[in-house]
């Protein structure tokens, strides 16, 4: 088939199923409020055109993939690149056992289940690879005990990607297996997890006693590692919320030019060190904004770019560089908060919020021993509990 | 500009085969203890390939090339730390005629400084040293058929081997450019922390000079030249320190402690983690710079404020760092961390300093609201 053929059927399709002009809401946890047109996504073979015809695709190749996207971006439908895009379902395609697999996909990719992840736990945070959440064989399930945390969208879950210990007595990364676990059932309890902003955007989920068929196992006993780097792989594209916004409502300055007009709003534009700073911090924004494109004309040339690695921490420096100075700006009104002060409560969530980037998703730390190691091929971190049987690494 | 992307490749190629060849470390450091403080032999092949007369026009010359190509070509110098009057000569001087429009003095000047054959450098600041209209501290007065000039210009670029001066003073009239004779000027050589610079204080007590003809107000032209050289820094900067990091990273690889490669220890990989988000960045904003200038693009003097502040603190940092990160070796003599340190401060102040630039960007930021 030819792009041309492929651009028209794709357009004939979105014609006949999509009214112009509809808004989707989109996708959140899984569950999809357009599953019904996603259906006939699936039924198309648009959801993910590059995966084989005997696996909901049509086996096209990336670029005709992108073609597809391009019209589905353009007509404001949701449902295309699922192939790129869906966490669950790639996750699922690739590592479930055949009857699950052929259950499952296709309600992830027409967003029917709600979805959570099961992964970091108060012991074993940047050191995933240490959960101590257990699953025991019993009969044809697994009984899993132990507690997740940073968990979103639990509450509402149809399942969640869990990865926890179902061997002991080998090293860390080798007796982990994944499971997708039933999430509405008497053995989980689910809490919302007060974060320092006020706010609760993610849970704690305690788990005792909960079962879940051997058949929800991805891969096999012992393969949970494996499974999981398939999955963190995709994970980027669920966590395109990282920084927010302030939390005021009031949209405030936009552009280059919002900090100066904050500053000017605060009657500080006029503080030679006050302009030092807005120089300093619109200058870390500009320089992350050319450095993405430059990565991306890299890419683009078909050569790999360092500078893909260096996004969050340049983003860290952003957000927390930029509520210092909002609270420079404001100066005792940021011992203020309320709704009567809608300034100070905008630099002081940004404070706080600032930790969601520098921390979420792996702290800066951590990623400075992946751009050292991976980027830079500097020497690996020593791992002092990397051959030992797991039941005898030090916790705490 | 004429130069396709293949063609300005093969130049670049070409442009490092010659660093590499003739402007090693020991070359670097056998140059900048002579007095001249260059190598002539070298400079006539920067002459030969074109880089002398990179952004000088075809007519007189030239290469025809702008402020992107100018850019990538100081990348490599500023890698090799190479010394020369390519800065004072073929960016000050061949910018400043350039953008003046007096066709007379470019046609008769331009020849020589693209072909190398002579080397020309701009006193334009005076001794409070900001490079800014306000500093220039020669004036100009009529005498018979020409001009005299009396004042003080300081911190000028290789004036001790310059054959033109162009020098930027105050006449009755308004501020001018005048062509100088090099001889005739009170030099007082400086000695300079960057042993790879040449930098002089002049005095002129009633020097003859000849004023050159403005299609644009003097200060226009001026600016219009340190614009160039402010990206032909930044280009620099981007190239020396993305040299200084990689030097870093391999000897992070390769000295060991405690047994262990250091850049295994988080100390060292965390810094060097740091350390690439500031060189990437540097590249990225003298690039952007040069881009933006070669369009002449509304926001140019914006992104070329960024460039001056943000690769002339990475470079700073960066060399800094390197120092720490090498530990005792790199606090001797006979390791080149501290040739780059030393490139690196003296850049980070002409022409101009981090805080200014600062200042004039949140001024451009506040013009474009």
């Amino acid at each position: 088939m030819t792009d041309d053929e492929l651009i028209a059927e794709t357009r004939a399709f979105l014609a006949a199923n999509w009214a112009p002009g509809r808004k989707s809401s989109g996708e959140a946890y899984g569950r999809h409020p357009d599953s019904d047109f996603l259906q006939r996504v699936l039924d198309a073979g648009f959801a993910v055109p590059t995966w084989p015809r005997e696996s909901w695709g049509r086996g096209l190749s990336a670029a005709q993939g992108k073609l597809i996207e391009r019209e589905f971006a353009a007509a404001g439908a949701p449902g295309a690149g699922q192939d790129r895009s869906n966490l669950w379902a790639n996750t699922a395609a690739a590592h479930a056992q055949p009857d699950f697999r052929s259950h499952i996909v296709p309600l992830l990719l027409t967003g029917r289940v709600g979805m959570c992840l099961l992964y970091s736990e108060p012991g074993a945070g940047s050191d995933l690879a240490g959960v101590r959440t257990r699953a025991d064989r019993d009969g044809d399930d697994y009984v899993i005990n132990g507690q997740k945390v940073w968990t979103s969208g639990a509450a509402d879950a149809d399942y969640g990607m869990l990865i926890c210990r179902t061997d002991w007595d080998v090293p860390k990364h080798k007796g982990l297996s994944f499971f997708f676990l039933p999430m509405q059932q008497p053995g989980i309890d689910v809490r919302p997890l007060r974060q320092i902003t006020d706010e609760a955007h993610f849970n704690e989920v305690f788990i005792t006693d909960a079962r879940v068929p051997a058949a929800n196992m991805l891969g096999k006993p012992g393969d949970g590692w494996r499974v999981l780097m398939t999955a963190l792989a995709y994970e980027r594209s669920v966590m395109g919320d990282a920084a927010r916004g302030p939390r005021s409502g009031k949209a405030g300055p936009k552009g280059d030019a919002a900090l100066v007009e904050l500053a000017r709003e605060a009657g500080m534009l006029e503080d030679p060190v006050v302009r030092q700073e807005i120089a300093r911090v619109t200058a870390y924004k500009i320089l992350n904004r050319l450095n993405n494109a430059r990565a991306k004309a890299d890419m683009a040339q078909g050569n790999s770019s360092p500078i893909m690695s260096l996004g969050k921490l340049a983003m860290s420096r952003i957000l927390h560089s930029e509520a210092a100075l909002r609270t420079r700006l404001l100066g005792p009104q940021s011992m203020l908060e309320g709704p009567q002060h809608p300034c100070a409560e905008d630099a002081n969530f940004l404070t706080l919020n600032a930790y969601f980037t520098s921390i979420g998703g792996g702290t800066d730390q951590i990623q400075r021993n992946i751009i050292g190691e991976r980027v830079l091929g500097l020497p690996k971190e020593p791992e002092l509990d990397r051959e030992l049987p797991f039941r005898e690494v030090k916790a705490g | 500009m004429a130069i396709g992307a293949d063609e300005m490749q093969a130049f670049l190629d070409g442009w490092q085969r010659l660093l590499a060849a003739r402007c090693a470390e020991a070359d670097v450091r056998r140059v900048m203890e002579t007095p001249e403080g260059f190598d002539r032999a070298l400079w006539g092949e920067i002459a030969a390939l074109g880089i002398t007369g990179l952004i000088v026009a075809p007519e007189h010359g030239g290469v025809g090339g702008g402020a992107t190509e100018l850019e990538r070509v100081m990348e490599a110098a500023g890698a090799a730390l190479l010394p020369s009057p390519l800065l004072s000569s073929g960016v000050l001087a061949a910018g400043l005629l350039g953008a003046l429009g007096d066709a007379e003095a470019a046609a008769r000047l331009l020849p020589g400084i693209a072909d190398g054959s002579r080397i020309a450098t701009v006193a334009l600041t005076g001794p409070r040293a900001r490079w800014i209209e306000d500093d220039v501290a020669v004036t100009a007065a009529p005498a018979g058929n020409g001009w005299q000039l009396d004042g003080a210009a300081a911190f000028v670029t290789h004036a001790e081997v310059a054959d033109l001066l162009l020098v930027v003073a105050r006449a009755p009239d308004g501020l001018g450019v005048f062509e100088v004779d090099p001889a005739a000027v009170a030099t007082n050589a400086l000695p300079a922390f960057d042993r790879t610079l040449r930098m002089a204080d002049l005095t002129f007590a009633g020097t003859p000079a000849t004023r050159l003809a403005g299609a644009i107000p003097a200060w226009e032209a001026v600016e219009a030249a340190l614009d160039l050289a402010r990206v032909a820094i930044a280009g620099e900067q981007a190239g020396g320190t993305r040299r200084v990091f990689e030097m870093t990273v391999d000897y992070a690889k390769a000295r060991h402690q405690f047994g262990r490669a250091i850049g295994g220890f988080q100390a060292i990989k965390h810094m060097a983690a740091d350390l690439l988000l500031e060189s990437e960045s540097c590249t990225s904003a003298a690039r952007h710079a040069a881009e933006r200038l070669a369009a002449g693009a509304e926001d140019a003097p914006q992104a070329i404020a960024l460039a001056a502040f943000a690769c002339a603190d990475a470079f700073v940092h960066t060399t800094a760092q390197a120092i720490q990160m090498h530990g005792g070796i790199a606090f001797t003599w006979a390791h080149p961390a501290h040739l780059y340190l030393r490139r690196a401060r003296a850049d980070a102040q002409l022409f101009g300093t981090s805080d200014a630039y600062r200042e004039r960007f949140v001024q451009a930021l506040e013009q474009a609201r």
